[in-house]
């Protein structure tokens, strides 16, 4: 028992925070569902005879789940912190020790830790699990989709197994950059001892975990049979399942607020002396630009879900026509989210291989100012484009035209981003690493979905083309050919820092490629299907599309090949790995500067910074 | 770049590595133009009104606009990886120039993507304005699309009511899509045209159909379990023999 060593022996009886960990928040949480579940059971009133008659069910449903969340969030200790605070007694100073994980041992990383590299693991951790769980999901359809005519799948689990893996991918992909490297990294990055929020940190942290369990348990009464966007009045048609989708979202969007204020306020007040903006690496600048674009997000979809609740627990109409409202009033409400959304996932990708292109092209990183003018035009323009997917609604065909517009504007800041990373790769030293071919790989994946991203926001264009499996290819080539590829790549590089052992370079290298050559074979595949005309989230298809469909599957399964030697990769080298220098790729950014295991409070002295990160290179003589 | 060149130095466009991307670039913009056009307009299906060649036009020139943007990003990274690479666990010397910026490649840059971005813009809003034009035909043929889990069914002028579509060649035909139960999407797939069938609204779509034949109906939002065989053929007639079915179904109509 190391753990005791350093704790003070005159503590009489153990503080409430040490009993705390993750096995009583899933013991509180499972008995606080079953406690509610039972009671609401017993004294709910029969519904009269309404609109719909499931409406008792959703209740009971809906109740049992928001027990597990505070049964959960109580039992891993969120609650102690801000109970002590209104009661006037806030956290002594050992507490505040034991709570950021002070000599602890891999015990910390089951507990309301609050040391952001605790916190960066376990987004870490979580990440994977839901990769592993999505990519899983995306394995049926695919094989569902092997032959022409249906599959071996019934038609609601194929869709709600559709649904399911795009709500988890977007939910991955938006923590899979700032959940893991914007919490371990970034303070370090900045020169800062932790989050400005250490709690709400944990916080944030412990939401998703809290959110994950309805999800799951949406799968068991149901399932989510609607795509991820939950379209009403399908979606008010649904099963039980929904309802777990519902408090599933809630749960995350205040996870992803809590972080999104968190993150901001630390690079805003807490960068290191003399890191002015100018001097601030230009990673920074793409995870506080994602977090800032969800802060207003979120509390839309978090709305839209209240509201759709609502309607299915209470009998309320906001989005049924029949009682005055509107399923456009969904759409709006949740493309409003679900557009700067992509953009969260995006740009952090594309800042963090831009924070590599000059360590692996040994030169500064070409226009600065470029590309922190790119970022933020992006996440300008991102909150006014939100109806192109709404082209084809009929909601409101006039404002296709200004929609159309401000989509197609969103061009030139991409445009900039490439500009950025071709002008760092141009006459620079190429040390050909997994990191330097993400961002080749990158500069491909996002061309494509570039280019046909101009194809579907033009309206004549989408009149075809909306609704098609062209769409779905789209936005893989976005969100996963140049989203997860530069995740992966920041798994590759920040590796050595988060776990102190080289990223085995064989495996990374073998990873890479699979994925790349999978992922292009399976998606210019479903391009080809999309342009003959396969609609979207069909489980069956006409002959026609047989053999491209065929090709699709086979990318897939190339792909869950790569990802698979890639998860060998992280466990093989995160045990036996070569142990890594302190800075082993010679970057000049902050977080090489501290050894590993990284102290406590990561710096000794907090450091003073004198120059920008990317003094490579040397004039000519 | 010139302003940190050293004057022995070659003017720019003299440098043996602009002179590579120059070359690359023509060929890169050539392959890809020509091939993004021959992916695209190969695997579309053939169409069978105008609109639908509206948009396989609509891809040939935005596929030749994005043609020079790509194939500038692909030649610069061809020229780069092949001008030297160094493997091995330690970094490489640092290159030998400190380039931080260009104004001028900037400014070119940004214009010329404004430049085609404005371009793609002006040809998209002229076919857009074409194509919202035409549902104000009042002289059109009026047919009335209702779609429910999971069929289509078209209610024409004079009472009749089927579920596979029949129209007339060469006739501009205007639909008004609804839906009785959950959001549907209305897309006749040869002629290019979608609008989703809402409950509780009427939506607006219309199409001139010019060839005769039969040709696919698929709804493209996901509406329940049933989705993928929620599909359906639009059969174009002759006049003559559109008139002929025409008539026929109202007598069927009228006997019932």
């Amino acid at each position: 028992m190391t753990t005791l060593i350093n704790r003070p022996a005159k503590t009489p009886s153990k503080s409430i925070i040490e009993r705390l960990n993750l096995f009583t928040a899933l013991a509180l949480g499972a008995v606080s569902a079953l406690v509610v579940w039972r009671l609401a059971l017993q004294f709910l009133p029969q519904d009269v005879e309404g609109v719909r008659i499931l409406t008792r069910e959703d209740k009971i449903t809906l109740l049992s789940m928001l027990a597990w969340f505070i049964g959960f969030m109580s039992g891993i200790g969120a609650l102690v912190g801000p109970f002590r605070w209104v009661m006037g007694k806030d956290l002594t100073h050992e507490e505040n020790m034991f709570l950021a994980g002070k000599d602890m041992g891999t015990k910390r990383y089951f507990r309301y830790t609050t040391d952001h590299k605790v916190v960066g693991i376990q987004y870490l951790i979580i990440t994977m699990l839901i990769f592993f769980i999505g990519g899983s999901m995306a394995m049926l359809i695919r094989t569902n989709l092997g032959h022409a005519g249906g599959g071996w799948l019934h038609p609601q689990a194929y869709n709600s197994i559709v649904g399911t893996h795009g709500i988890l991918m977007i939910v991955g992909t938006i923590i899979m950059i700032t959940g893991p490297f914007g919490n371990f990294i970034m303070p370090i990055m900045i020169g800062a001892r932790d989050m400005a929020f250490p709690r709400l940190n944990a916080l944030s942290f412990w939401l998703i975990v809290a959110a994950a369990v309805p999800l799951i348990w949406g799968q068991f009464i149901g399932g989510i049979s609607t795509g991820w966007v939950a379209y009403n009045p399908l979606a008010s048609q649904a099963p039980l399942g929904m309802d777990g989708y519902i408090m599933f979202i809630c749960i995350f969007a205040l996870s992803t607020m809590v972080a999104g204020a968190n993150i901001t306020t630390t690079v805003v007040r807490m960068r290191a002396k003399g890191m002015t903006w100018n001097r601030t690496p230009i990673f920074i600048y793409g995870v506080v630009a994602s977090v800032a674009l969800a802060l207003p997000a979120f509390p839309v979809f978090f709305l839209s879900q209240i509201m759709s609740a609502f309607d299915r627990a209470l009998g309320t109409t906001f989005y049924n026509t029949r009682g005055g409202g509107s399923g456009w009033l969904y759409e709006n409400l949740f493309w409003i989210m679900g557009h700067p959304e992509v953009y969260v996932i995006l740009i952090p990708a594309v800042a963090a291989l831009m924070e590599m292109a000059p360590v692996f092209t040994r030169r500064p990183l070409f226009s600065f100012n470029v590309a922190v003018m790119g970022i933020a035009g992006i996440a300008g323009l991102s909150a006014l484009v939100w109806a192109h997917h709404m082209y084809m609604a009929g909601w409101a065909p006039l404002l296709n035209a200004p929609f159309m517009i401000t989509t197609e504007l969103i061009s030139i800041p991409t445009g900039m981003l490439f500009l950025v990373l071709v002008g760092t790769l141009w006459r620079g030293r190429l040390w050909v690493t997994m990191p330097l071919l993400s961002i080749f790989a990158l500069l491909w994946n996002f061309m494509i979905g570039g280019v046909t991203g101009i194809y579907l926001s033009d309206v004549p264009a989408d009149a075809f083309l909306h609704g098609s499996m062209y769409v779905t290819a789209h936005f893989h080539y976005t969100l996963m050919g140049a989203g997860l590829t530069g995740a992966l790549a920041s798994l590759v590089y920040w590796f050595p820092k988060m776990t102190g052992r080289m990223f085995d370079k064989k495996l990374s290298w073998i990873s890479f490629w699979l994925v790349q050559v999978g992922f292009n074979t399976a998606f210019i595949g479903m391009f080809l299907v999309g342009l003959a005309g396969q609609p979207r989230r069909v489980e069956a298809y006409a002959p026609t599309f047989s053999v491209a469909n065929l090709v699709t599957t086979i990318g897939a399964y190339i792909i869950m090949a790569g990802m698979l030697v890639l998860l060998y990769g992280v466990i093989f080298s995160w045990r036996d790995g070569v142990k890594a220098p302190m800075n082993p790729w010679q970057a000049k950014t902050l977080e090489w500067t501290v050894p590993f295991p990284i102290p406590l409070e990561n710096f000794d002295e907090l450091p003073t910074v004198t120059s920008d990160p990317y003094g490579y290179g040397k004039a000519k003589p | 770049m010139s302003d940190v060149m050293a004057p022995k130095t070659p003017q720019w466009w003299k440098k043996s590595d602009v002179k590579k991307t120059a070359i690359l670039w023509v060929i890169c913009t050539a392959v890809i133009g020509f091939g993004g056009v021959e992916l695209h307009v190969r695997n579309m299906v053939r169409p069978a009104s105008e609109t639908m060649s509206g948009v396989i036009n609509l891809m040939r020139i935005f596929t030749w606009a994005a043609a020079p943007v790509a194939g500038l990003v692909g030649a610069m990274c061809l020229t780069v990886l092949t001008s030297g690479r160094h493997y091995g666990d330690n970094p490489p010397p640092d290159a030998d120039h400190e380039i931080r910026n260009s104004p001028r490649t900037t400014a070119v840059w940004v214009s010329l993507s404004a430049v085609l971005c404005l371009f793609a813009l002006v040809v998209g809003l002229v076919v857009f304005q074409r194509d919202s034009q035409a549902i104000l035909d009042k002289s059109a043929l009026q047919v009335n699309v209702t779609g429910q889990q999971w069929v289509w069914n078209f209610d024409y002028a004079n009472g009749a009511r089927s579920q596979d579509l029949y129209l007339p060649v060469d006739k501009p035909v205007v639909f008004h899509v609804t839906s009785v139960d959950v959001m549907h999407s209305f897309w006749i797939v040869q002629m290019g045209i979608k609008v989703n069938a809402n409950p509780g609204y009427i939506t607006e779509t219309a199409v001139t159909p010019n060839k005769i034949g039969v040709f696919d109906i698929r709804c493209a939002e996901l509406c329940g379990i049933l989705h993928s065989y929620m599909q359906t053929k639009v059969h174009v007639l002759s006049q003559a023999d559109y008139d002929a079915w025409f008539a026929a179904q109202g007598r069927v109509e009228a006997k019932s």
